[in-house]
Formats: structure tokens, sequence, C-alpha cells
């Protein structure tokens, strides 16, 4: 609970106590990397656990999520922020752990979001990927599918496969083939 | 004399020194590493995504293929951040049962990767031993769960199954195996001259940077800093179990196998204390209708120790019967590339493999 008065004391936030190890806190955006520095700097949080991207497409945000952890009293920061999913656009923090770039490669790829100064030439997964950030909530991954790839002869659709393989070859069920658990 | 330009070199995607599939794009000068770039992308199967298509115990299904190697601690991740969600108990007997089955686990991914770490060496010979007595263990998977490497059965509420009869005798004859059996591997592979020297000295991981870069596990042990999720934040039941951690000093691949190579150790006296003292009564807290079945809206974030380093889950739920966001973090996120692509720089190209075996970069982790 100190750490969160503290954190009052230097920032705008919301923060509670998660369990025994996290505290949860709630910041404007704007205010993500100076968090983060004054953790890493004055409270020694210089782990960076994870960070994660939520589509709340209902809501119209993206929630950025920033997980660091202390090694010496052993606890835990869950940093949630909210961003416009319509206007996606976050601070680059590579500059305070370098780690951050490959998450942040991840999220522009997958979710579309832009961190202004990151340098990152490459592709981090999606290689040539022409369509939309497919962790997206809109991203239909079944259409996606079906329209790209090819559905292999003879599983058009849910028939019992033992059926398909005898109007293929012409063959007769072998009795062996004939007792399954759905009949 | 002549000067030796730069070349680039393409390690992988298909080459029997990457740990997986992934490319490490090498500049090179003479044979030394001038600077690496890791590629990926050869192993996205877009698990996440897929996960938000099911319930959440369809899930499992999917969850234990994240990581080839090493199933279970994301079996288990997974099932403890649904847990947290729901505040679900599980029953003492289901959390001891777990502790067995992630030091299982445990062991056979060290035996394989005794496998990796010799091959990249040259050994080839302890590959052939560690891989078969792994098999061991594997059948012990297969009596519990059915399955040999993907067992689907540490889930919400405890897990799937009791353990059969017959089935302690049988593990407490395989721990016994297993360690005599190490001494074997510590003589071909520790007292090895040139393993000794090939490793030592080589892929340093600098102990004031470590935490900083987001080193994890085995590695970050390996540079003299105690850190285990096992002690850090206990989970299933290793609050009432004995156990060390082993740390040695040097960041580098020599001191790295070491932890490996007491982890073993301290694993088998796990199982042995955990089998001991196996509490009696009910292995799960029954979860309701799979089909109907609803966790509050909420977050969650979970962590264990797998054999190559901390694995976490952010589990996000809406109040429906399906995840909202399920994301792993896999210990080698980070290994296999920033950190990867700061200690290679310096070292030879015949010594890249080496330390990427030594940090245990498992490309599916990572790719998901």
């Amino acid at each position: 609970m100190d750490l969160i008065n503290n954190l009052k004391e230097v920032f705008e936030i919301e923060g509670k106590i998660k369990n025994d190890f996290q505290i949860e806190v709630e910041a404007k955006k704007e205010l993500v990397s100076s968090i983060l520095l004054y953790l890493k700097n004055q409270h020694g949080f210089i782990h960076l656990n994870h960070m994660s991207c939520v589509d709340w497409i209902e809501d119209e945000i993206f929630e950025l999520v920033y997980i660091v952890w202390n090694p010496n009293i052993r606890k835990t920061v869950m940093l949630h922020t909210k961003i416009d999913r319509n206007n996606p656009e976050m601070e680059n923090i590579d500059t305070i752990w370098d780690q951050a770039n490959t998450y942040e490669r991840e999220f522009r790829e997958m979710f579309g979001i832009e961190f202004p100064g990151l340098v990152a030439e490459r592709e981090f997964i999606l290689e040539g990927w022409t369509e939309m950030p497919p962790m997206r909530r809109d991203f239909d991954t079944k259409k996606y599918a079906e329209e790209t790839f090819a559905t292999r002869p003879g599983r058009e659709n849910a028939e019992d496969v033992r059926e398909t393989i005898v109007k293929r070859t012409g063959e007769e069920i072998p009795d062996f083939a004939k007792k399954y658990s759905r009949d | 004399m002549t000067r030796e330009k730069e070349t680039t070199l393409y390690l992988g995607p298909q080459h029997p020194g990457i740990t997986g599939n992934m490319m490490i794009k090498l500049k090179v000068r003479g044979d030394i590493v001038v600077s690496a770039e890791t590629h990926l992308g050869y192993l996205h199967r877009a698990f996440e995504k897929l996960i938000e298509r099911r319930n959440w115990l369809q899930s499992f299904t999917i969850l234990c293929r994240f990581c080839v190697p090493e199933p279970d601690p994301i079996e288990l991740s997974y099932a403890l951040a649904v847990e947290k969600l729901e505040g679900r108990v599980v029953p003492e007997r289901a959390k001891y049962i777990r502790t067995i089955v992630s030091e299982l686990a445990r062991i056979q991914s060290f035996l394989l990767w005794y496998g990796g770490q010799s091959g990249s060496g040259g050994l080839y010979t302890l590959g052939q031993w560690s891989v078969g007595d792994r098999n061991y263990i594997l059948d012990l998977f297969e009596d519990l769960t059915g399955a040999r490497i993907y067992h689907m059965f540490m889930w919400p509420g405890g897990v799937r199954r009791d353990l059969p009869e017959g089935w302690m005798d049988k593990a407490y004859k395989t721990m016994d195996y297993l360690e005599k059996r190490l001494d074997d591997y510590n003589k071909l592979l520790f007292d090895n001259a040139i393993f000794q020297k090939r490793s030592q000295g080589v892929g340093i991981i600098p102990k004031d940077k470590a935490l900083e870069w987001g080193v994890v596990g085995p590695p970050l042990r390996g540079t003299g800093i105690k850190h285990d999720v096992r002690i850090d934040e206990p989970y299933a039941a290793y609050d009432k179990i004995d156990f060390e951690v082993p740390t040695y000093e040097g960041g580098d691949v020599w001191a790295r196998s070491l932890v490996r190579r007491d982890e073993i150790v301290q694993s088998i006296s796990i199982i042995r204390q955990a089998l001991d003292n196996l509490p009696g009564g009910s292995y799960y807290n029954r979860i309701p209708n799979p089909m109907k079945w609803t966790v509050p809206a909420g977050n969650a974030w979970a962590k264990t120790e797998s054999v190559r380093g901390e694995i976490g889950f952010y589990l996000v739920s809406d109040g429906s019967n399906k995840p909202r966001r399920a994301h792993l973090r896999g210990a080698a996120y980070a290994h296999g590339i920033s950190v990867l692509e700061k200690v290679l720089p310096g070292e030879n190209i015949a010594d890249v493999s080496f330390i990427l075996n030594s940090l245990g970069v498992c490309p599916p982790e990572i790719e998901r």
C-alpha cells in the first residue's frame, strides 16, 4: 500500500493490491513511461516481466499492460493504460528496457499500434502480411482460412470419414471400422 | 596480410544446431560474429487467437502445444490464472500431484537439453543416453495421463485423474534409476576437458545486466542471482517441500550447465518428498459444464518455473465462456531475441549453437 500511496503522491494514478505478490495500477498513457522509469530507478522494479495488449473493440480502446518485477521485495506491479483504438499510438519504451522492442514490434504487427521512434526494419513474425492486424477482434480467422487455403478433397463438410472414403474409392468399410463411438 | 571482409551467414531455419525453427542472420568477420539478428515466423500457429474462439476448457488442447519440449508448465500457468480469476480452491492432493508432474516434466526436458547442449559441442553419445532415459519418464506420463508428450492433465480445479495403481512404485524406481545415471552423465560431460574448455568464458551474461535484460531461469541463476518462481511466489505444493535453488557465478555456458545439472538432483528429491507426503482426498474441484462455464470478468497474471525459466500467463476474462485474451510470456521470449543478439557478438561461429542451447531458446514458445 505504501508503494501505491507513493505513486499517488507523484502521479495521477488509481491503484489497488491485487494479492500478496501483485499490485495493480492504472494511469493515462502519457504517464506510462514516467511511471515505469520511476518504478525502475526509485523503487527497484528493474525486471520487465511482460507487456500485453487487449482489444476492447466494443469500447473502441486497446488496453496495454506493463508487468514489472522487483527482485529484492519479490513484488509485481501491473500497470494498465488505455489508448484510442481508432488512432492507436503509444510511447516507445525500448530505451528503458531493450526487450520492449520485441513486444512493441509484435503489437505493431498484430494490433496495428504505432510506437513513434521504434526502430524495427524487419517484420517480427508475419512476413508479407497484407491483411488487417490479425489479433484484432474484427479479424475473422475462420473466414481468412476459408478464403486463403484450399480444402483437402473429401473434407468439405462434417460427413463421416468412412462414407467419404467409400465414395472416393468404391471400397467397402472393413469390419473393424464399422464400430464407431458416434454410432 | 589479407583483410577479412564481413560475410552474412544464415543459421537456420533448418539447422541441427538450432533449437527449433528460427533463423539467426549472422554477420561474421573471419569466424567471429560481428552481429546477430533473430528472424522468426516459421512456427507461428496463431494459438492465442485460436484460444479466443474456444471455451475455457477447449483451450487445453492448444496450451500444451505452445512449447514442445516442456508442455506442462504452460498448462499449469493457465490453470493457475483461471483459478485466480475464479477464486477456485485446488485440493491438497491435486497440488502435490501437480508438483510431481511439473518436476517430471522438468527432468525430461533437462535430459533433452543434455542431448542438445552436448550435441552442439560435438559430443553425440550423451544425447543417445539421455533421450533413452527420458523414455522412462515418458512411460510414467503415459500411465498417468494417457499421452507421452502432450498431457492436458493439469486443468483448473486440480488434475484430470488420480494416480493409477502401481504408479508410485514405478515412479520411485524411475527416480532411483535416473539418480544412478547422473554419475555417468557427469563423467561424460562435466568431467570432459573439451566441454569445460568450450563452455567456460563463453556466452557471458553480465550479472549486473541480467535482470534488466529480462533473463530468467538457469541463465539467470548461472550469473549468481537466486530467483526461482517456486520459492518467490510458491504455487502447487512447493511451499511444503524442502529444496535448494542452485546458483553459480560466471554467467557463462559452464555456469548455466552446472545449474541445470544440480537442478535435476533437486527435482528427483522434490518428487520423492511429494510422493512420500502425498495426502489423501480429492484430486479435482470439479468445474461446471464446460460448454456453459463462465469465468468472472477480470485479469490474472500467473507464473510457473519451467526448465527454461519463468513462464507467465496473462489471462483476461470478460465474463463470458471464452477467454478474452490469453497471452503467454515464454521464458525464451527475451532469451531468443534481445539477449541472444547481445551475447553473440564477439563469439566464434562454432559457439553460436552452443550458446543458443545454453540459453534454452524455444522458438515455438516465442512465436506461439
